[in-house]
Formats: structure tokens, C-alpha cells, sequence
């Protein structure tokens, strides 16, 4: 039986966003709620990333003077985790303003956000 | 010992100076003399960066090794560094990134030369490619490869958006919407490999893996090793990804498909290697490895044989050939990484032959259907053997460069017991010759009908000739002497299979 922590808590969490953000982006057949859809499972991404580095009672890791060395790698959090969220953060915006800014062309072209409308007669 | 880390000077400058240069065009926005003069001027000096320089490590970070003995004891000796952030320019990156700035230099010259305005964010989106492609190949963290595959994933985006078109804008959607999965994907392989052997530095932790026993550890390795196999599926457009970078190939620019089709092949080397050293020793992952190559090949290659446009049928090429790449990878022999590599190198040269003959087919105003065109032979005929001889070489006919990597792949598989791989590849060999020539008989040489006669002869523009001759005498060189490039790439197959702590 797996015992409900609060990592655990956080890692479900984290699946269930990720889940509902890649079902949006699969099945939704509006451009901008894909888009959202997207934000969603960039954020349960960032969620499990930040729940790796969780350690129950740890400290913050920064080793400071007259810190016992023997303790401290037991004790701290995990930086590296919350680290790459940092950069996930940044390339998710970029990401964002990418996808939105293909949208907003592609809804002067066609008048539409249908995906099922813009998207088709690929083989043109 | 007193050991220094002493950093390479030509690895800032292949990152730097793109960016410089993309800054610099992006500004100069529509100034068409200034933009070509400088990215040509940037172009020639990476191509130089790369053929000089010398080999060795550029570093960002790194702990000190930290010894136990009832307390700890910090040792700046650079032999106990685990060494994290770190870049690498070896033989193999001094090959593949030497082919890809030739490639950029003609592309810009080419591209300068053919576009009419305002086309300076588009010269960055080129110079910025080449910087993720060029990052991806030396990076030796997974932190970096991280962020070089979701800048190259965006740049791809870009560029095939700024090529313009409702398709190309769809594509871009498409692959940008794709690249969202597959950058999550990658960052979550990082933190499990993280997690596991406690390094970022990518052969600080291939070793973890080799020397501790993570036995227990296998249902997360698996799932690591399934995240970074989605990324390389993703990134190389291997299948089922494969028609949305085959729509990405066919939407750009033909020149920007010379330089997408370079980072993908790039990306596929890089990753490969990093899943092989990495995960090859796990039941099962080769052959999942080689399950998708075949896939790749087989559906690329049956995709092109229907295809009735001569830019479909060579984006499903392009696809189908990286398949053959990723073949050689996922054997894992040392012939078998040898002809992935070569194939690699070989495969970058032959197709930008036939897209910059396609290119040249557009500029003519001619159509690329099969359908509607014809006699393009009589009008162009310095085209026409151009692009017979880019067929050829494409179809691993002697004396081209595509013959030697496609033998040694084809060996590579006899010598695992795998007659059914090299089958594939043969099968590949000729369906590519096949579906080329379908094209090529139907653009070129099937008389064309009375409109699109005519007595006076197309002119190949001078730039875009030169290409077209250096490319050809690449590679017959590399086909009648494949040692020229095997001497690099044997030393970094020997590296992967015989000592895999060296990068």
C-alpha cells in the first residue's frame, strides 16, 4: 500500500494534470483551449519536477557554516528538481507565445479556430 | 597533482557567434546587402572555427570529488571533479559540425541571394538552427541537451512558419503542439536520471549506471530511458512522428530544409548515442531502438513511393534515410555505429543536393507535381545531372558516398545475424532510387507540354551552382575515399563502444 504523503499527494496531483492537459490537447477541437490545455501539462511537468526534490523535514540546501557535512545530503532537498522548473518555466512561455502567435495568423486566415477546420487538406 | 581545467576557445565561439549574428541580421531586418555580407562573413568563420579547432572541453560547472574519511575532505584535483555542465568537441562533433557550417555557409548565400525583403529575422531563425544543432552535438549534460532539443524544436517551428503559406503555418502549429509532449517528456527523463545516479553530466552518469547495481531500479530507468526515446523519436521525426516532420520538411523553404534536415540528422546522432551508451545494456532497449529505425525506414520509404509531388516525395525520403542512421545506431556494434555516423554525414550531402535541385525546380517556375510538368530536361540540362547524380548517391549506387555508409550498415547487420535488417536496407537503396526516378523521369524528362516549352535555357545562378559542384565532388571524395571521414568517426565509435566514460 502506497502511504498518502505529501510527495505522493503532489506526484497524483502532478499526473492528474498532466493527464488533463495532453487529453486537451489530443481531443479539444478549439486552438485555444489546446493552448491552455498545453499550459496545464507544462504546469503537472513543473508539479512532478518540484516533488522530486521534496525531502520530509529537510532543509533548505545551502550548506552553511558549521553545518554538519555527514547530515546535510541526508537532510537537504533535491535542488536540481525545482532548478530545471526555472528553465521549464521559460521555455513553456516561449512555447506559449510561439503556439499563440500561430494561432492568432492562422485565425486571420481561415476565420476560424475549429482545429478540425484549420488543420485539414494537408496535401494541398 | 596540480591539474588545470584549461577550456577550449572554439566551443563559446560556435555558440556565440550565431547568436551574434542572429542579433545582428534580425536588426539589420531588411538591409539585404548588409545581412548577406554579414551572415556570409559568420558563416565562413564557423566553417573555419570548426575545421581548426583543436579538440577538447569547454566546462560551465562542476563539484569537487568529495573523499570520505570520517570527515569530508574537498579535493580540487581535477581528476576527482564530477564534472557537470560540459561541453565536447571531439572528431566526431568536428565532422558533423564542419559539414553543417558548409552547408550553412551556401544555404545563407543562397537564400540572401533568392529572398526579396525583410528577411532578416528569417536569416536568424537559420543561424539560431544551426546554433541548437551544433549545441545538441557537444553537449555532454543533460541539462543542455535538454534546453538545445526545446530551442531547436521552436527554431524548427519558426522557421517553417517565417517560410510562410497557410500549409507551412499548419505545420508549425502541429509540430510546435507535438514538441510540447516531447520537451515535457525530456525534462521528466532528466530528473528520473537525476534522481537515480545523482549527475547531470551525461557520462558521470552513464557510468553510475554501468558501475552501481541498479537492479531495483529497473521500472525507472525504463521509464527514463521511454521519456528520452520519445524526445529522439520527436526531434529525428522517426515513426509514428514522421508525418509531422515530413510536413515540416515539405513546408519549408527547400534551402531551410537543407538546414532542418542537418539538425534533425545531428539530434538523431546525438541522442542515439546518449540512449546507447546509456540504456544499451537494459533487455530490450536496443531492440526497441531498432524496431522504431525499421519502422522508420519502411513507412518513409513506402510513403515516398506514393507521394506525386517531388517535395513530399523527399521530405518522406529524408525521413525514411533517417532511419537508416538510427539503424546503424541501434545495433550497437562498433560497424554498426560507424555506418549509423557515416550514414549521417553522407545523408546531410545528398539530400541537400536533391533540395537545393528541387529549389532550383521552383525558382524556374516550374511545379513540383509529377502530375502536371515536364521537359525541364531540355531547358535545364546542368540541373538534370545534378540531380541524376544526387539520385544516385541518395540510392547508394558506386562510386557516391550513400554506397560505402549503406554497405557498412548492410555488414553491420549481417555480422549481428540480422539478414532481414539488411534486407530493409537494401530495400530502402532501391525504393529510394525507384521514387526518385519516378520524379525525376516526370519533371525532367518526360516531354512537357506546349506551354511550358520553350527554346530559350534556364540559368543556374552562380552561388547556387558552386553549391550544387561542391556538393557532388563531396560525394564522389567521400565515396571513392570514405577513409577522409571514417578516420574521424571510427575514434568516436571506438570511444562509445570500448570506453564509455569518454564522451
Amino acid at each position: 500500500m502506497i502511504e498518502l504523503t505529501l510527495q505522493t499527494l503532489s506526484f497524483l496531483a502532478a499526473a492528474l494534470l498532466v493527464i488533463i492537459g495532453m487529453a486537451g490537447m489530443l481531443y479539444l477541437d478549439n486552438l485555444i483551449k489546446k493552448l491552455i490545455a498545453f499550459t496545464l501539462l507544462s504546469d503537472g511537468v513543473n508539479l512532478a519536477l518540484v516533488s522530486l526534490g521534496y525531502v520530509q523535514g529537510g532543509i533548505v540546501p545551502i550548506l552553511e557554516p558549521g553545518a554538519s557535512l555527514s547530515d546535510f545530503p541526508n537532510e537537504a532537498a533535491l535542488i536540481f528538481g525545482p532548478g530545471i522548473v526555472l528553465t521549464n518555466i521559460v521555455i513553456g512561455v516561449s512555447t506559449t507565445a510561439i503556439l499563440a502567435a500561430l494561432i492568432v495568423i492562422l485565425y486571420k486566415r481561415y476565420g476560424t479556430l475549429k482545429a478540425s477546420k484549420v488543420l485539414k487538406g494537408e496535401h494541398e | 597533482m596540480n591539474e588545470t581545467i584549461t577550456n577550449l576557445w572554439s566551443i563559446p565561439l560556435l555558440i556565440v557567434i550565431p547568436i551574434l549574428t542572429a542579433i545582428v541580421v534580425n536588426l539589420l531586418y531588411n538591409r539585404g546587402r548588409a545581412i548577406r555580407a554579414v551572415s556570409i562573413a559568420s558563416a565562413a568563420v564557423l566553417l573555419v572555427i570548426s575545421l581548426v579547432s583543436p579538440y577538447g572541453f569547454q566546462w560551465f560547472t562542476g563539484q569537487p570529488g568529495v573523499t570520505y574519511d570520517g570527515t569530508y575532505t574537498f579535493n580540487a584535483n581535477v581528476f576527482s571533479w564530477k564534472l557537470s555542465l560540459e561541453y565536447y568537441y571531439g572528431p566526431l562533433q568536428q565532422i558533423m559540425i564542419s559539414v553543417m557550417s558548409f552547408l550553412l555557409l551556401f544555404v545563407v548565400a543562397i537564400s540572401t541571394k533568392s529572398l526579396k525583403k525583410n528577411f532578416g529575422p528569417y536569416i536568424a531563425l537559420m543561424f539560431l538552427t544551426y546554433l541548437s544543432a551544433a549545441a545538441i552535438m557537444m553537449v555532454n549534460d543533460f541539462y543542455h541537451l535538454w534546453i538545445a532539443v526545446e530551442i531547436g524544436s521552436l527554431l524548427v517551428a519558426g522557421l517553417v512558419a517565417a517560410s510562410g503559406g497557410g500549409a507551412a503555418q499548419k505545420a508549425a502549429l502541429k509540430y510546435t503542439f507535438f514538441s510540447a509532449l516531447s520537451g515535457s517528456g525530456l525534462a521528466i527523463a532528466l530528473a528520473l536520471i537525476l534522481g537515480i545516479t545523482g549527475y547531470a553530466n551525461i557520462t558521470d552518469a552513464i557510468n553510475s549506471v554501468r558501475i552501481n547495481d541498479l537492479s531495483g531500479m529497473y521500472n525507472v530507468l525504463y521509464v527514463s530511458f521511454a521519456f528520452l526515446m520519445l524526445s529522439w523519436i520527436y526531434a529525428g521525426g522517426l515513426a509514428p512522428i514522421h508525418p509531422l516532420k515530413s510536413d515540416v520538411y515539405r513546408s519549408a523553404y527547400p534551402h531551410a530544409t537543407v538546414m532542418l534536415q542537418t539538425q534533425s540528422k545531428l539530434t538523431l546522432v546525438a541522442i542515439g548515442l546518449v540512449l546507447l551508451r546509456m540504456f544499451g545494456t537494459l533487455p530490450f532497449a536496443r531492440e526497441a531502438m531498432l524496431s522504431i529505425s525499421i519502422l522508420t525506414m519502411v513507412i518513409g520509404i513506402v510513403m515516398a513511393l506514393i507521394q506525386t509531388d517531388f517535395r513530399w516525395i523527399l521530405a518522406y525520403l529524408i525521413v525514411s534515410h533517417s532511419g537508416l542512421v538510427t539503424v546503424g545506431i541501434s545495433l550497437g556494434t562498433f560497424r554498426g555505429i560507424v555506418g549509423g555516423l557515416f550514414q549521417a554525414v553522407n545523408d546531410v550531402i545528398y539530400m541537400s543536393l536533391l533540395l537545393v535541385c528541387c529549389e532550383m525546380v521552383l525558382y524556374f517556375g516550374r511545379g513540383t507535381s509529377i502530375k502536371f510538368s515536364g521537359g525541364l530536361a531540355k531547358r535545364a540540362p546542368l540541373l538534370t545531372v545534378f540531380v541524376i547524380l544526387g539520385t544516385l548517391a541518395a540510392s547508394g549506387v558506386p562510386p557516391f558516398n550513400g554506397f560505402q555508409s549503406e554497405l557498412i550498415l548492410i555488414q553491420a547487420a549481417l555480422e549481428q545475424g540480422l539478414p532481414e535488417v539488411a534486407a530493409v536496407i537494401l530495400m530502402v537503396s532501391v525504393s529510394t532510387f525507384i521514387a526518385l526516378f519516378r520524379a525525376i523521369y516526370s519533371i525532367f524528362l518526360r516531354p512537357g507540354d506546349e506551354l511550358q516549352q520553350g527554346s530559350e535555357r534556364f540559368k543556374l545562378p552562380g552561388t547556387t551552382l558552386m553549391f550544387l559542384v561542391a556538393l557532388v565532388a563531396i560525394t564522389l571524395v567521400l565515396g571513392i575515399y570514405p577513409q577522409l571521414a571514417l578516420n574521424f568517426l571510427t575514434e568516436s565509435a571506438l570511444k562509445v563502444v570500448f570506453v564509455p566514460w569518454v564522451p
